[in-house]
């Protein structure tokens, strides 16, 4: 008997997936003009089951991309709109006094859908903001001492604007964890800009949009991402990244070990977007900001931004 | 009050060690009445620590404080100087470690242990010493670093004080050889009020015996060309001409230089040689029978004897002449013959009565009596270094009773004989013989060799060497007092050992050239192959920075310099590819990927593939697998190693 051990070798993910998840990356791409990092960093997120958070200005297409997303997946839709005014009951659900039956019946707020659209999440309230919490990390919400389960899948696509703005309140810590990523989306080029300006209104566009991939196939795409290899040098280089980012001068609080399983999540679920089953330290790269960014704390006296810290951190790393 | 935390386990017995060592040089040399209570505070402190009990009260610690100061003044008379000092030290640095119980108590106790420490350097800087110096040292930084990090395991604090002491080394170096030095010790180093074994200045039996079983080296011995046979090497010594009965003693006048009819006439080839001396706390110097001049600062007697103006405290070394083969005195002056033939009244009258009559046998024909007194030595007589005791008519004792001795013996006893039978004759001491060390090329003389002869003064001849030992045992001569001894002779001077000890006289030897000898002169003329022949302070001065600034900048290069990363056979392999394609023009960022790099290569050679092909290879053994095949790598190895790229010019290097 042969006494090496075997060599484990990646496998090369299911074709038929990949182009289902290509279809469906085009199609919302049709809508968000010239943005393809950002719709497949948002994908990656998706499939790695993860929540995601869209940060830009207003009228950038935040909303737009949200709303792109839930149609190409097939999966129940609910769109929360924050407000200052808002309180946890409004998007839980509230026990409701029924005199038919003499009980208390629970009525479902809007949080029980497979992919909930919290729209300007930063408006709310924290004690709002604080009711998305257990959803997010558990998939589950109590209310009355009953803990119910939300359906599965479970996706939170956030969309907030950029704190300095009025009238917002800044998502806490422990909130911006829960985020698996965090994009942005910037203005959009002159292409793309003159193109959207030329084409029709984009609420038309997503009326006529399709769903791509089946529940059954977002199922088999977790499980892909799952089986995606990160090899020991991959597993180096993501704990350098976060060791990293624990020493840096400017930063006060680096990545947490959860980050870390983020990182990795997200940069499997890249890979397997390039319809790779191995994982590269590109893929690292390019989910980094994304991960990183909204979770790193700076100093008190940092000079640089948080995304810039992010990039000094990949510039700083070396790969094997 | 702030209570400190109080020291773990490991801190306190780090610390406890440290303060032993640094005490142990002094123990042995301490008297009993002052070591002995020491012992006891180490045996206090750790049954105080054993049993887990509080630090002892005030009351206890005063009483303590004020011991040892009356201890030492009623040894020593006083509490200053070298001897009493360092005693005190000692004794107050184990009254520390009894109240030692929080880090800073500690800190104060290991800063006091190294002053301890290398006050034991004022008493004894041999190789040894200083060695046992430096482990102790490692031990200290050792015991200092456990205060700082009590939780790392104390093999580790031991490796890093050693890590620690052999970085600083090369500075202490450094410091050594260009710190200006005075010509003269900064401190007068109080000398040895404890007499070391030697050559004294008196013979009474069994004087010499403590002599020939001390292995340490008396002085070494670089010949210039040929050395004499062994059995020839007679390294004369004081000259003893008085005799009382008992002991043979030196006339002190006779060290005067000036003195009329001494003469040697040199028959034979001329010897110089080098002799390094150790302190021996004396005036004498040794030099091969005969010297022919003195060498500076020393005199040399009527008798042949050198006798330096100054004691001998340091390591000396001065260059000597000699002639083995000579003729000394031809003419007698009428007061050495008087001297020569002195005699105690009322002495051994057997001893006598034998002289008489071979006087009478021989009608006083000196060679015949000479030759009749060897042969009866010769004949009844056994060499041992267990002689039996003699009472007061030592000579008639040895000759008629015991029969048995060793070399001081012998000599007297002859001396005492030629001088009854009308013959001048005196007792040279001295040293016979040495052990050649053919590695260094140098002869060492030991202790051991310690030997004594006689003299007498045949008309037309002058003054001849005569050997009664060598009569008994010819082996003492050829092969050394102990090989003649034979069968007494103990383990512990097993021949091999002794071999090997000679051998290692070698380092001592090294030592005591370069370290011991190291001084001010030698240090001027330092700086000779660069220009400057005489080096002043300045100078020497500039060389230490310059030197220690190097050595740090070597440091501060070695500490920053970025780490090895542990990379296995894939990454060497990688890591030449990555080399050459630098070499080529495209330059890796450190945090570039590898698919990053294979679109910069397909991006700068478009039409080859291979290096392309050869990253993409890599990623497959790197990222595609866990575990990549050892035959896979070896294949990328080879791969790597074969291939071939154009250099890069400077506007590729630019463009990529």
């Amino acid at each position: 008997m042969n006494t090496r051990l075997a060599t484990v070798d990646s496998t090369a993910p299911d074709p038929a997936l990949i182009t289902a998840l290509e279809r469906a990356q085009a199609q919302v791409n049709r809508v968000v003009l010239g943005k393809a990092a950002p719709v497949r960093l948002a994908f990656a997120c998706l499939i790695a089951g993860g929540h995601l958070l869209i940060e830009d200005l207003p009228g950038v297409g935040k909303t737009t991309l949200a709303h792109a997303l839930a149609a190409t997946l097939d999966l129940s839709f609910q769109r929360i709109q924050f407000t200052s005014d808002m309180l946890p009951a409004d998007i839980i659900g509230v026990s409701v006094y029924e005199r038919e039956s003499a009980t208390f019946a629970f009525h479902p707020g809007p949080l029980f859908a497979q992919l909930v659209l919290a729209d300007e999440i930063n408006r709310a309230t924290p004690k709002t903001q604080s009711a998305l919490l257990e959803a997010m990390a558990e998939a589950q919400i109590t209310v009355d001492g009953v803990t119910r389960k939300l359906p599965t899948p479970f996706f939170v696509v956030a969309t907030q604007n950029p704190v300095e703005l009025a009238g917002t309140y800044p998502l806490p810590d422990s909130q911006l964890d829960r985020f698996m990523l965090r994009i942005g989306l910037d203005y959009p080029d002159p292409a793309a800009e003159r193109a959207l300006l030329a084409a029709s209104d984009r609420r038309e566009l997503l009326a006529q949009l399709t769903p791509c991939l089946t529940r059954a196939q977002l199922a088999q795409l977790r499980g892909a991402v799952a089986s995606v290899l990160a090899s020991p040098a991959l597993l180096d280089y993501v704990q350098a990244l976060l060791a990293a980012s624990r020493s840096h001068a400017q930063i006060r609080v680096g990545l947490s070990p959860r980050a870390g399983l983020a990182l990795l999540a997200a940069a499997r679920a890249h890979a397997l977007l390039e319809g790779r089953g191995y994982c590269l330290p590109e893929d690292v790269q390019r989910v980094f900001p994304g991960v990183a960014a909204h979770r790193l704390m700076p100093s008190a006296s940092a000079t640089l931004s948080r995304d810039r810290l992010a990039a000094e951190l990949l510039e700083k790393t070396p790969v094997r | 009050m702030k209570t400190l935390p109080a020291l773990t386990e490991t801190q306190f017995r780090l610390t406890a060690a440290a303060v032993f060592v640094a005490v142990l040089p002094h123990l042995l040399r301490l008297p009993w009445l002052i070591a002995l209570p020491v012992l006891v505070l180490f045996a206090l402190c750790w049954l105080q620590r054993w049993r887990g009990g509080t630090r002892p009260p005030a009351w206890i610690k005063l009483p303590l404080v004020l011991l040892f100061p009356i201890l030492i003044i009623f040894h020593y008379g006083n509490l200053f100087g070298r001897e009493p000092g360092s005693a005190l030290a000692c004794a107050m640095l184990a009254l520390k470690l009894l109240e030692t119980d929080n880090r800073r108590d500690a800190r104060a106790a290991i800063c006091f242990s190294a002053f301890v420490l290398m006050s034991a350097l004022l008493f004894d800087n041999s190789l040894w010493i200083t060695a046992l110096l430096c482990a102790a040292l490692a031990l200290l930084l050792a015991a200092l670093r456990a205060l700082e990090s009590p939780r790392t395991a104390w093999r580790r604090d031991l490796r890093a004080g050693a890590l620690a002491l052999a970085g600083a080394l090369p500075l202490a170096l450094c410091a050594f050889v260009f710190f200006p030095r005075l010509a003269a010790p900064l401190w007068g180093a109080p000398t040895d009020t404890i007499a070391r074994t030697g050559l004294g200045e008196r013979m009474a039996p069994g004087t010499m015996q403590e002599l020939l079983i001390d292995d340490s080296p008396a002085f070494r011995v670089v010949f210039d060309g040929a050395t004499p046979p062994r059995e020839e090497l007679y390294w004369r010594g004081p000259v003893l001409w008085n005799f009382d009965g008992s002991a043979w003693t030196r006339p002190e006048w006779l060290a005067a230089p000036q003195h009329d009819g001494t003469q040697v006439r040199v028959r034979g080839p001329r010897v110089g040689y080098e002799v390094t001396l150790e302190p021996s706390e004396r005036h004498w110097l040794l030099a091969l029978d005969v010297p022919l001049l003195a060498p500076a600062g020393a005199v040399r007697g009527a008798d042949m004897s050198l006798v330096s103006r100054t004691r001998i405290d340091a390591a000396t070394r001065y260059r000597m002449v000699s002639a083995p083969n000579y003729e000394l005195d031809p003419v007698l002056s009428p007061l050495h013959r008087r001297l020569a033939l002195q005699l105690p009244p009322g002495f051994d009258p057997r001893a006598r009565a034998l002289a008489q009559r071979w006087r009478d046998e021989f009608k006083g024909d000196p060679g015949l009596i000479v030759r009749a007194a060897l042969d009866m030595i010769g004949a009844q007589f056994t060499y041992t270094l267990n002689a039996p005791l003699l009472g007061r008519d030592s000579v008639d004792d040895f000759l008629f009773e015991t029969k048995r001795g060793f070399c001081e013996h012998f000599s007297s006893a002859f001396t005492f004989l030629m001088r009854a039978a009308g013959i001048p004759a005196r007792v040279v001491t001295g040293y016979q013989g040495g052990y050649f060390n053919p590695i260094g090329n140098y002869w060492v003389v030991r202790q051991s060799d310690a030997h004594a002869w006689s003299e007498v003064w045949l008309e037309g001849r002058g003054w001849v060497r005569v050997d009664p030992t060598a009569a008994v045992s010819p082996q003492r001569v050829q092969f050394g007092a102990r090989a003649a001894a034979g069968a007494s002779v103990p383990w512990y001077q097993a021949d091999w050992l002794m071999a090997m000890r000679n051998q290692l006289d070698l380092v001592n030897r090294f030592w005591n050239d370069a370290v011991i000898q190291f001084n001010a002169l030698r240090q001027q003329s330092l700086l000779t192959p660069f220009g400057i022949v005489r080096a002043d302070y300045p100078q020497l001065m500039l060389a230490m920075l310059v030197a220690g600034s190097l050595l740090l900048g070597f440091f501060a290069w070695w500490v920053m310099r970025a780490p090895r990363r542990a990379g296995d056979a894939l990454d060497a392999a990688y890591a030449r590819l990555c080399r050459k394609l630098a070499r080529a023009g495209t330059v890796r960022d450190p945090a570039d990927g590898p698919v990053t790099l294979a679109a910069r290569v397909a991006a700068r050679w478009p039409a080859r593939g291979d290096a392309q092909d050869l990253i993409t290879q890599y990623v497959s053994l790197r990222y595609a697998c866990a575990l990549p095949a050892p035959e896979r790598i070896q294949t990328f190895t080879r791969a790597v190693a074969a291939l071939r790229l154009p250099a890069a010019t400077p506007l590729a290097a630019q463009s990529s």
